[in-house]
């Protein structure tokens, strides 16, 4: 008997197991909506924050959305409802992708002033700036050193770092203007930051869901900002931000406003502090949902932006004289 | 111990075999059989941190084994390795997306045979293994790729027949390994790689029973003796499956085998200058 003692083991392994599979959902209008919105539902991060702040109500929304689907829609009448029920997130970080189009909510840099005129910027740069992988720079003529920098996913590294700084060494301020960034990669963020401080600092927390429930989070990881071994800046910085800064952007502002000799100036972030993660749906469309949560060194939410130090708006009048009300009065306090 | 690593590394490394050839068709006890086949199949695999969506397309693989009939338990003992491969490229259903997966796992071995008629050969012990892998979807940006580590311990058995026909020697075999406890590397349900580089870590070493990752392998072969060498054909049924931290995976894969046998003695010193006996 005793031989036989593996063959029942093994036969009721056989029937504890099975096969292990997800819940389908057919190729149909319903099927997809229904997919999307379980996607949405397990695993974004910001249901109960929205809750609160927006009054985001998931499962109206699902009912709400269901009624607009009917059996002879198009393809691209299907998009347009689901991109419609994403859009009740009111997050960047949120898109539906199809052959066609890009399914988008930017009513975080769309419903406010930009704060940046492109041409008026570019007279500051001249002709003769540096480039070091897409971060721009040059010294004014008041001895203050300007930085551009528009895309996070440039490529930025401690090469191109050490030698824009040492550059600008001998300025008696730096500003960094990061308008217009719409984020890119985080560990960029971070490298560029950590070039402003001497010593670790606390900058932030991130969690992300342990299960599918609403609420069914990690416990909040520290995430500290640790000093370059490189060269630092050792002078007054001023980082200009607007509403387009958004994702890793927005968490560079947030590293940088823990660093004693930085302050930011202009108007708020566009937010974007979920990490997003990709899906999809039976039919092929691509989804991108925020999944991992990042907060900022108080543990409050930063998903709808971040506040700046210095508020300022661009001022029309100064756009029509040429001049750029954020990057004047950015060098006034430089040199005081 | 020695003489098992040395059939480990032979496993392994098929230049460092060093040793006499036999005649072919049939393991000799006392012999080593190497087996290398390569397979060519297809894989059906799910893991819901990349996509909901099953994905599924054609499998390359290879499978190197030693057999050996070790002379204890009065040779009803054997000793095996197997050193496994396998290279996948899927695509969901709607063809809008591919997975890439790699994977490379070894085992081995101990079994203990009964033979109920002298043709008949029943098996049944146990093996250990550890597998490495990834998966790799080209369209998703932050969470784009899967990595795979696991070991556990399995249960074994299987069963050789030998044949005759047209005078010659053919031998049948079946074997499936069941395993039964181990340990998995998997990221939390939302965790993100870069979480886990930043130094996180939320349950991401899971033990593994087959109540949560019920997995089994099944071959089955027919070796056919052409001179000098032994033919194998067989066909490979691959299960993997696994549901932690609310993360469903299943690799499924099911793939034809054709490759060759050769059976090896290794030579004590002494046996290799007397020429060696090989009886």
């Amino acid at each position: 008997m005793k031989r036989y003692g593996i063959l029942i083991l093994l036969f009721g392994a056989l029937l504890l197991g099975g096969c292990v599979s997800e819940e389908t959902f057919e190729d149909t209008p319903e099927g997809n909506l229904e997919a999307l919105w379980q996607i949405i539902d397990e695993r974004y991060c910001f249901l109960d924050y929205k809750a609160q702040a927006i009054g985001l109500d998931w499962d109206a929304v699902r009912l709400d959305y269901r009624r607009r689907l009917s059996p002879s829609m198009t393809r691209l009448q299907l998009f347009e409802v689901l991109c419609g029920m994403l859009g009740e997130l009111r997050d960047g970080h949120v898109n539906l992708y199809c052959s066609a189009d890009v399914g988008r909510d930017w009513s975080w840099k769309d419903d406010y002033p930009a704060n940046l005129d492109h041409e008026v910027r570019e007279s500051y740069l001249g002709t003769d700036y540096r480039i070091a992988a897409g971060l721009r720079y040059r010294i004014l003529d008041d001895n203050i050193g300007y930085a551009v920098f528009d895309d996070f996913s440039s490529g930025l590294g401690d090469g191109n770092l050490d030698d824009a700084l040492y550059y600008l060494r001998l300025c008696d301020g730096l500003i960094i203007d990061v308008r217009g960034n719409g984020g890119g990669l985080l560990s960029t963020a971070e490298r560029f930051s950590s070039r402003f401080t001497n010593e670790k600092r606390l900058v932030g927390y991130i969690s992300h869901k342990r299960g599918k429930g609403h609420s069914d989070f990690s416990k909040p990881m520290a995430e500290y900002l640790e000093p370059s071994k490189r060269l630092r800046w050792q002078k007054p910085a001023i980082v200009l931000t607007n509403r387009e800064c958004f994702s890793a952007t927005n968490t560079f502002v947030r590293n940088m406003q823990q660093c004693p000799l930085v302050r930011t100036l202009g108007d708020q972030t566009g937010g974007g502090s979920g990490m997003p993660f990709n899906s999809e749906l039976p039919n092929g469309w691509l989804v991108r949902y925020s999944a991992c949560v990042m907060y900022d060194a108080q543990m409050q939410q930063i998903e709808f932006g971040i506040p700046p130090d210095i508020p300022c708006s661009l001022d029309s009048a100064d756009v029509a004289r040429g001049r750029d009300t954020l990057i004047e009065t950015a060098r006034m306090m430089l040199r005081k | 111990m020695r003489r098992i690593l040395l059939y480990i590394i032979i496993g392994i490394c098929p230049a460092l075999i060093h040793g006499q050839d036999l005649q072919p068709s049939v393991p000799v006890e006392g012999a080593t059989s190497v087996g290398t086949v390569v397979g060519l199949g297809r894989a059906s695999q799910l893991d819901t941190y990349l996509s909901p969506l099953s994905y599924s397309g054609p499998q390359l693989s290879f499978l190197r084994e030693t057999f050996h009939l070790t002379k204890r338990a009065n040779r009803r003992l054997s000793f095996q390795t197997i050193l496994q491969g396998a290279f996948s490229h899927t695509e969901n259903a709607t063809s809008t997306a591919y997975d890439w997966a790699g994977r490379l796992g070894f085992d081995a071995g101990w079994h203990y045979h009964w033979c109920p008629m002298p043709a008949l050969r029943l098996m049944a012990g146990g093996m250990v293994g550890t597998d490495i892998g990834f998966l790799y979807n080209d369209r998703n940006r932050n969470n784009p790729a899967q990595g795979r580590l696991n070991a556990d311990v399995s249960a074994s058995v299987g069963a050789r027949y030998r044949l005759r026909l047209f005078r010659q020697s053919f031998v049948l075999r079946y074997q499936a390994c069941l395993p039964l406890a181990g340990a998995m590397f998997s990221p939390g349900y939302g965790q993100s790689y870069y979480e886990i580089s930043q130094g996180n870590r939320d349950h991401n070493v899971v033990a593994t029973w087959p109540g949560n990752a019920f997995s089994l392998w099944q071959m089955v072969n027919v070796d056919i003796p052409l001179r000098r060498y032994t033919l194998r054909l067989g066909y490979l049924d691959d299960i993997r499956q696994s549901h932690a931290n609310h993360i469903k995976v299943h690799d499924i894969s099911r793939s034809f085998l054709i490759g060759f046998v050769r059976h090896f003695r290794l030579l004590k010193k002494n046996e290799r200058e007397e020429g060696g006996d090989l009886q």
